[in-house]
């Protein structure tokens, strides 16, 4: 075995550690070089830039790790320093500042420990509660519905005068956020963040930010990823509130509103959204760019020539700084990488430990799925209609039909992504039309999609991986089949490569090595051979042919390449407008007259259908 | 080893530059220059510098302690401002000059606490802030006093039923409208109704209905409404064919609102002061022009002059520069400047000052209608 793919998962830990590593690195260089570099004024700048990249980080668990923009982190900004700022306040000063406030916030005088202690449940909790309506949406929705959580809280800050003066300053609060907690919650928010990023409900939620339908096809629940990713990210971001208001020390509701919340998406868009370097580089780079400027701003004299004051420059600047980034670096500075060396960097070719490859799978049980009387139609049109075939272990059945006659829809209600209107497709006696999407992976059914759907953003590496994660593989078991399957389907060498900078033919292998580390009972494949050179589907026959029979493995395939489908399949079932019209040996299909007059056409003859015959083969 | 004691010479003097020397005095002044208290700090900032430099080209404060200003933007950012002002003590600054609202001041005003370093507002009106400390000061009649001077009048008017459309987005905007209220309902007035609306809101319709609807009719509606609510809560009244009374805030005095034309005909607003003929005001209008080339048409221009005549007369009764001298001697002080006099001698530090009530004409100008200091026994309670 290549020793790249050997030594890929070693590599891959490693440079997952080396890239936090970096990421702390230069935060603590932008912290040294403004403390010691610009003295006080310095340090306050590296305590509000800490704090910030607190809160951006904690906003980036949730938009990274769910492609999700959420502008509602405000609102967990606006709990933290609240419910701090109450729990730590003088008794003294909370008498005259909040009267009324309700008999079990008075007077605890918390120090800010504690309080912080407090503050990540109550964090937790309401992230619990919101996530379970957020968690729900995806894409745009989901960026509306957060916008709508900010102008709730925003609302609600407002309304509770007894907890929070309204609309009026809050103070009194302890200014208690020095460099040491601002930086070292800026380095924790870091840690966690990276450590849920590589963590396997971290691959699982970019896995369905990359493709929801693919992640659920492998028993990815999206829905619960989304969900994780948000409590974690509102924990954070609530106790990030709290740093906030201890430092700002006085704020009303509006100081967590719809600017500060711009800020902190703008910094992460600038820094790139999709990982934590992105996040953290965004909040230095827009710091040091706005404390530069800021300089300027009351009129200077650079090399002799004297500036006029012109103030507003940092907003023109931060501007300016969005603009160019989305021009020219869409992806923010950092990209969609993680910041630091990929496992696949020469800087790790000193990790030789080996992970062997997973003992091929024992032979899947000799289940069969069974489908009997499937339809559905769509708006009165009859796309599948009672459609009966068996698909047993250890065979390939292939499923051929010409355009429109249903097949994709058939292996769609077979994975759940459309409801059957009636029938069954029972496998080791589970009715597959009664599972929820993301269970059909669970009861041994695997599937590739007729248009290739891969993580676009993880490597091919990581795309098997969280395969073999979500069937319940842990850690090195985990490794050890994602190498298994590479090594099975010759993408060793593309290991450390993101899929979608891979080849076609590259990405058509991965899809099925990917499913393939589910060890499934039986495999959908949907037209894996499309777009494939004929060199590439003589290979592909190959492997998969040597994977049925070394596995004992069941495989329906669907393809329009008849060669293919013959030349893999033992029996054949024919589709023609939604209905099975033919069964049985290839042979004995190829003879049949309803399968020619599918295929070519009413009125010819069987001299006709010889001629096709010896083209297709 | 002359070269050596010369460059040792200038880098102690670049070293010693930005320290406050005994001969000066440092005021630190964080302003708005962008975002939405722009429209305040600006002009009450240009207003500050203009005195401040007449007083320097007569020798300083008192006309012996010359002022150097240290002037930072805080963007209207409450984090900002924190950072801001903490750099200005460092400087040096001994007295801080804050933005023209509460969340900034009060947010700087804990951290000049420590030094005790005296902090006042540029025009904040919510007379809250000056909860915050001893060494707190605001510059502009208050709220309550503007509410109180006004509601008096709309109640000499003979006006019975009054309808308040107020934001609870800001303190001022909710606080102004509220005062009103009171001191309207202690002089026997009646609240007929009340809507709320968002800052930046772009349509009125909803809330002019609803005005609309309440029977029997409202006499007056009262709103502390800026720009750019005001000119479209106004728009969609007059549109609508409510051509009630409208009263407002000070904000109201500004040549935009002025300029809208018909639909701000009649309307009355409260003001902290009015350029009479002959009157110091007048004369300071001149001066400005005269220097700068531009007319100060808002009342913050002379109010930031006379945040500098306070500060001079502050030191001057102090006898030092020390902070909590002239803290405590600013707490003390009854004295007179351009805009009106002052009282803060027996407040919270919220200083006593004429209101001015005026009404703006169709043709872009305000009349007088009366300047008077809020009756104590009316003031509504912070």
């Amino acid at each position: 075995m290549a020793d790249a793919l050997a030594t890929h998962p070693a590599r891959l830990v490693a440079a997952n550690w080396m890239r936090t590593a970096l990421i702390v690195a230069i935060v603590l260089l932008a912290v040294a070089v403004l403390t010691f570099g610009f003295g006080r004024a310095g340090e306050r700048i590296a305590v509000q830039m800490c704090v910030n990249v607190a809160a951006v980080v904690a906003l980036a668990v949730f938009c990274g790790n769910s492609g999700i923009v959420s502008f509602g982190h405000g609102a967990f900004l606006a709990l933290g320093a609240y419910l701090s700022g109450i729990l730590t306040m003088p008794a003294m000063l909370q008498r005259t500042a909040l009267p009324n406030l309700p008999d079990f916030l008075v007077a605890h005088e918390l120090p800010l420990g504690a309080s912080l202690g407090v503050v990540a449940v109550a964090g937790l909790l309401f992230a619990a509660l919101t996530g379970s309506a957020i968690a729900r949406l995806a894409g745009a929705s989901a960026t509306i519905a957060t916008l709508g959580l900010l102008i709730i809280i925003h609302s609600l800050a407002i309304g509770a005068r007894d907890l929070t003066r309204g609309s009026q300053t809050f103070f009194g609060v302890p200014r208690e956020t020095d460099l040491t907690l601002a930086l070292g919650a800026a380095i924790l928010f870091i840690l966690i963040a990276r450590l849920f990023r590589e963590s396997r409900h971290g691959l699982f939620a970019r896995a369905a930010r990359d493709d929801p339908d693919a992640a659920a096809a492998l028993g990815i629940n999206p829905r619960r990823t989304r969900f994780l990713a948000w409590c974690l990210s509102g924990t954070l971001a609530t106790l990030a509130g709290a740093l906030y208001g201890h430092m700002l020390g006085a704020f009303s509701p509006a100081s967590f509103y719809l600017p500060l919340v711009f800020m902190h998406v703008a910094m992460m868009i600038v820094g790139g959204m999709a990982s934590v370097g992105g996040a953290v580089a965004g909040v230095i780079a827009v710091t040091l760019l706005q404390d530069t400027v800021r300089q300027f701003e009351g009129g200077a004299t650079v090399l002799g020539l004297e500036l006029p004051g012109v103030f507003g420059l940092t907003t023109v600047a931060l501007g300016l700084a969005i603009l160019l980034i989305i021009a020219f670096r869409p992806q923010g500075l950092v990209g969609r990488f993680e910041l630091g060396p990929g496992a696949g960097s020469r800087l790790l070719s000193f990790v030789r430990r080996r992970t062997a490859p997973a003992d091929a799978p024992p032979m899947a049980p000799s289940a069969a799925l069974e489908a009997r009387g499937l339809s559905k139609s769509f708006k009165g049109v009859k796309a599948v209609t009672d459609v009966r075939f068996d698909a047993p272990a250890g065979r390939v059945t292939g499923l051929i039909g010409p355009n429109g006659a249903g097949k994709s829809t058939l292996v769609n209600l077979l994975t759940r992504q459309y409801d059957a209107d009636a029938g069954s497709a029972v496998i080791d006696g589970a009715d597959l039309t009664r599972v929820a999407r993301d269970k059909v992976a669970g009861k041994g059914v695997g599937r590739t999609f007729q248009n290739l759907r891969l993580f676009g953003g993880l490597t091919a590496y990581e795309n098997v991986a969280v395969a073999a994660l979500a069937a319940g593989h842990r850690g090195r078991a985990a490794a050890r089949v994602a190498v298994r399957e590479l090594e099975a389907f010759d993408l060793g060498e593309d290991a450390a490569t993101r899929a979608e900078a891979l080849p076609y033919g590259a990405r058509k292998r991965l899809e099925i090595a990917r499913a393939l580390a589910q060890s499934p009972k039986i495999l959908l494949l949907d037209e894996p051979a499309a777009g494939m050179n004929p060199a590439e589907t003589d290979d592909l026959a190959d492997r998969l042919s040597d994977a049925a029979r070394a596995r004992g493995l069941g495989v329906l395939l669907i393809d329009h390449d008849l060669k293919f489908v013959n030349r893999l399949s033992e029996a054949v079932v024919v589709m023609n407008r939604g209905e099975v019209i033919a069964a049985g040996a290839p042979d004995a299909v190829r003879a049949d007259p309803a399968v020619i007059e599918a295929y070519i056409g009413r009125g010819r003859t069987a001299a006709a259908f010889t001629h096709q015959r010896e083209i297709v083969e | 080893m002359r070269k050596t004691s010369v460059l040792l010479a200038a880098v102690s003097a670049v070293a010693l530059a930005p320290a406050a020397m005994a001969d000066e005095y440092v005021i630190g002044v964080m302003s708005a220059q962008s975002g939405y208290l722009a429209p305040y700090d600006g002009p009450a900032y240009a207003g500050f510098q203009f005195c401040i430099d007449e007083m320097n080209a007569n020798g300083g404060l008192n006309g012996t302690l010359p002022v150097r200003t240290i002037v930072k933007d805080t963007r209207s950012d409450i984090a900002e401002g924190v950072k801001v002002v903490q750099e200005m003590l460092d400087d040096g600054a001994q007295f801080i000059v804050s933005s023209a609202d509460a969340d900034p001041t009060i947010a700087a005003a804990q951290i000049t606490m420590a030094d005790s370093v005296p902090t006042m507002t540029f025009a904040g009106t919510a007379p809250v802030l000056t909860q915050v400390g001893p060494h707190v000061f605001g510059s502009y009649p208050a709220d309550n006093q503007q509410g109180a001077v006004l509601a008096k009048y709309a109640r000499a008017q003979g006006f019975e039923r009054v309808y308040l459309v107020k934001s609870p987005d800001s303190a001022y905007t909710l606080g102004g409208p509220e005062y009103f209220g009171t001191a309207f309902e202690s002089l026997g007035g009646e609240i007929a109704g009340t809507s709320l609306y968002s800052l930046n809101q772009p349509d009125f319709s909803a809330i002019v209905t609803t005005i609309k609807a309440v029977d029997p009719a409202p006499d007056v509606i009262v709103t502390w409404a800026w720009e750019p609510d005001f000119p479209a809560f106004i728009k969609a009244l007059r549109g609508a064919g409510v051509e009630t009374q409208v009263m407002g805030g000070d904000v109201l005095d500004t040549p935009t609102v002025r300029g809208l034309g018909e639909v701000v005909d009649g309307v009355v607003h409260t003001s902290g002061g009015f350029p009479d003929e002959g009157s110091p005001y007048a004369d300071f209008i001149e001066r400005f022009e005269a220097a700068k080339g531009t007319t100060p048409d808002n009342n913050y221009y002379v109010n930031g002059c006379d945040i500098a005549n306070m500060i001079e007369q502050a030191v001057a009764a102090a006898g030092s520069t020390d902070p909590a001298a002239v803290t405590a001697a600013m707490a003390e002080l009854e004295g007179s400047a351009v805009m009106s006099d002052f009282t803060f001698k027996g407040t919270d530090r919220m200083p006593l000052r004429d209101v001015v009530v005026a009404k703006i004409t169709g043709d872009g100008e305000k009349e007088f209608i009366l300047r008077e200091a809020a009756d104590p026994d009316l003031l509504p309670a912070p």
